[in-house]
């Protein structure tokens, strides 16, 4: 797109992409060397003995996972309804849902603290699925909502009148066909999930329930105040979010900027 | 109602791509067109399309866990907002619109929202210049440009709670920051930047800049290829240069691009938690306390519910006007359009 022809000029260039990139891996740099200063190695392994620290990972996982599977079928769902089936006030649905796009977590803390005190469900996975599932849904709607209006409607009339109904229509058209915006929704609520931190803070109390977001704190407790094994932490914290988006660094880019546009 | 509820599937067993249904059902509707829409039980001739099926159980499930979960949450907030509650006791004396009022005097609370507009002004500004930098860079074939973007886009994935004792690690008085800066023989410059007023909040901006500038990056370079090359090429030929371009031409076709970002990031200021709440507790003194973090500060460790709550609705309705705001901007730009 843009032609830079001297050898000089593409040198220029270079240098300037160089310097403004390195302040982006000065962190990474910074968390890599500090979790190697003093012991070296060893802190890695004086963190990985401390026991039930894979509770932490297992904990993440099933909390992701839970949302993502909680997120993908009822917004696929709603987005068939949405877009290709008959409902009375659909728009008016929608803004229900859509108004919930904007709302910060942290307004929701109180009243979801109480009632999952009260159901029994605080210090248990759902206190946390549900409301971060909950979270995400909105936009996920919108998006596939919009993906799949972009479907000719033949299609499913058509797949009606040979005889297949909303459920076939489901299972045989919309699964298949939504799959590329399927991609960016998991991803982004993926994210989403293992990222958030907020959530598990208020609603697990209990160390076996924790997720990867609360072990810095973990350890500050754990080490007193020995930074490179917090940071030796981190770097392990992290590893499984920079191995996932090196190995499907498109998919990543793309969920993370569609979900980004709110 | 249905036309197709009378001829169950022939076929239930077969595992059909839907290509298959859509050309048979054709070829049967050109065979056989008194059937294709004529079904209805009514026993009237249908309408030419078949009414669709009723879509509400389809979205209900949405339905019940989104605005379940949420409206719910948002009446009860609501409703505690009246209170004078710490949370524990059974039964707390309701002050009607007290902690409102005790809001608009509450300068903590005006310094959040001051930090929060700052913080969002600065750190789109930042962000959208270093994204477009980017963008254009990584478009004129530069050397090695999958890791220039890797190392941008990273620190999105990475979770802002896994970084944060980094980022302590790192501005702290005898961090990496210091040393680099004494090492380059800028020792002057080195300060103790998360513990003093003045430079706390321009760290929490520049944690932010460096999560989120790979999503700016990303948008842009993404938008930048869909242009119209004839049109680049055009400005080319009549002489512009390649910052002329970048000016005239590229800046102006990504509006779009940055309204969205705008939008993003003023939903995301009146968000923030994580970096202020983690990296510099909201202080010294109060010097990075946003909303989200008040919020919090009121709410668990202070128990004073009713007050969080009150804060909470205010942060709603910001939001909430914010969105509505730029809804109706955007409608009236396209309609100028």
């Amino acid at each position: 797109m843009f032609e830079v022809r001297t050898w000089r000029g593409r040198t220029a260039l270079q240098v300037l992409a160089t310097v403004l990139v390195l302040p982006f891996l000065f962190p990474l740099v910074v968390m890599v060397k500090g979790s190697l200063a003093g012991q070296g190695l060893r802190n890695f392994t004086a963190v990985l003995a401390v026991p039930g620290f894979a509770r932490f990972f297992v904990n993440s996982v099933v909390i992701a996972a839970g949302v993502i599977v909680l997120v993908y079928v009822v917004t696929t769902m709603a987005a068939f309804g949405f877009a290709k089936l008959h409902i009375r006030f659909r728009e008016i649905y929608f803004w229900l849902l859509l108004a919930c796009l904007t709302l910060p977590e942290v307004v929701l803390l109180t009243p979801l603290f109480v009632t999952a005190v009260r159901l029994g469900l605080y210090d248990t996975y759902w206190a946390v699925i549900l409301p971060l599932a909950a979270l995400q849904v909105p936009f996920a709607v919108l998006l596939t909502r919009n993906f799949l209006s972009g479907l000719p409607d033949e299609l499913f009339e058509a797949a009606r009148v040979d005889g297949a109904n909303s459920m076939r229509g489901f299972r045989y058209l919309v699964i298949p066909l939504t799959r590329p915006i399927a991609a960016a929704v998991i991803i982004f609520t993926l994210i989403a999930a293992w990222n958030d931190y907020l959530m598990p803070l208020v609603f697990l109390q209990t160390p076996d329930m924790q997720t990867i977001t609360l072990v810095p704190q973990f350890f500050v407790g754990e080490f007193s105040n020995d930074q490179t094994k917090i940071l030796a932490s981190a770097v392990i914290t992290a590893i499984p979010e920079v191995v996932a988006y090196l190995s499907l660094q498109r998919l990543f880019e793309r969920g993370l900027s569609a979900g980004a546009i709110k | 109602m249905r036309p197709s509820s009378e001829r169950q599937p022939e076929r239930s067993d077969r595992p059909e791509p839907s290509e298959a249904v859509v050309t048979r059902t054709i070829e049967r509707r050109q065979l056989h067109p008194e059937r294709a829409g004529a079904a209805g039980d009514d026993g009237r001739i249908a309408r030419r399309r078949p009414r669709r099926p009723p879509g509400l159980p389809w979205i209900l499930p949405a339905l019940a866990l989104s605005v379940g979960v949420i409206y719910y949450g948002i009446g009860y907030t609501g409703y505690i907002s009246t209170l004078n509650w710490d949370g524990i006791s059974p039964d707390p004396p309701h002050v009607g619109a007290g902690n409102y009022t005790r809001i608009l005097h509450d300068p903590v609370f005006w310094d959040a929202v001051r930090h929060t507009a700052e913080f969002f002004v600065v750190t789109f500004v930042v962000q959208t210049v270093l994204g477009l930098v980017f963008a254009v860079l990584l478009h004129t074939r530069l050397k090695l440009a999958v890791i220039y973007k890797v190392i941008i886009f990273m620190p999105v994935v990475l979770a802002p709670a896994i970084m944060a004792p980094v980022f302590r690690h790192m501005f702290a008085p005898d961090g990496e920051l210091n040393s680099v800066l004494r090492h380059v023989g800028l020792g002057a410059l080195a300060q103790p930047w998360i513990g003093q007023t003045s430079t706390a909040l321009p760290v929490i901006m520049a944690i932010t800049v460096w999560e989120w500038t790979g999503v700016t990056f990303v948008l842009y370079y993404a938008a930048m290829t869909q242009l119209e090359q004839s049109v680049l090429e055009a400005a080319k030929m009549d002489g512009a240069g390649n910052i002329r371009t970048l000016v005239s031409i590229i800046w102006p076709e990504m509006r779009g691009t940055t309204v969205a970002l705008a939008i993003l990031g003023a939903i995301g200021a009146l968000k923030t938690f994580d970096v202020p709440y983690l990296v510099t507790i909201g202080g010294p003194n109060y010097a990075t306390e946003f909303l989200g973090t008040y919020i919090y500060r009121m709410t668990i460790p202070l128990d004073h519910v009713g007050y969080g709550a009150a804060l909470s609705i205010i942060l709603l309705v910001a939001a909430l006007i914010i969105s509505i705001a730029v809804q109706l901007g955007g409608r009236e730009r396209k309609a100028r359009d």
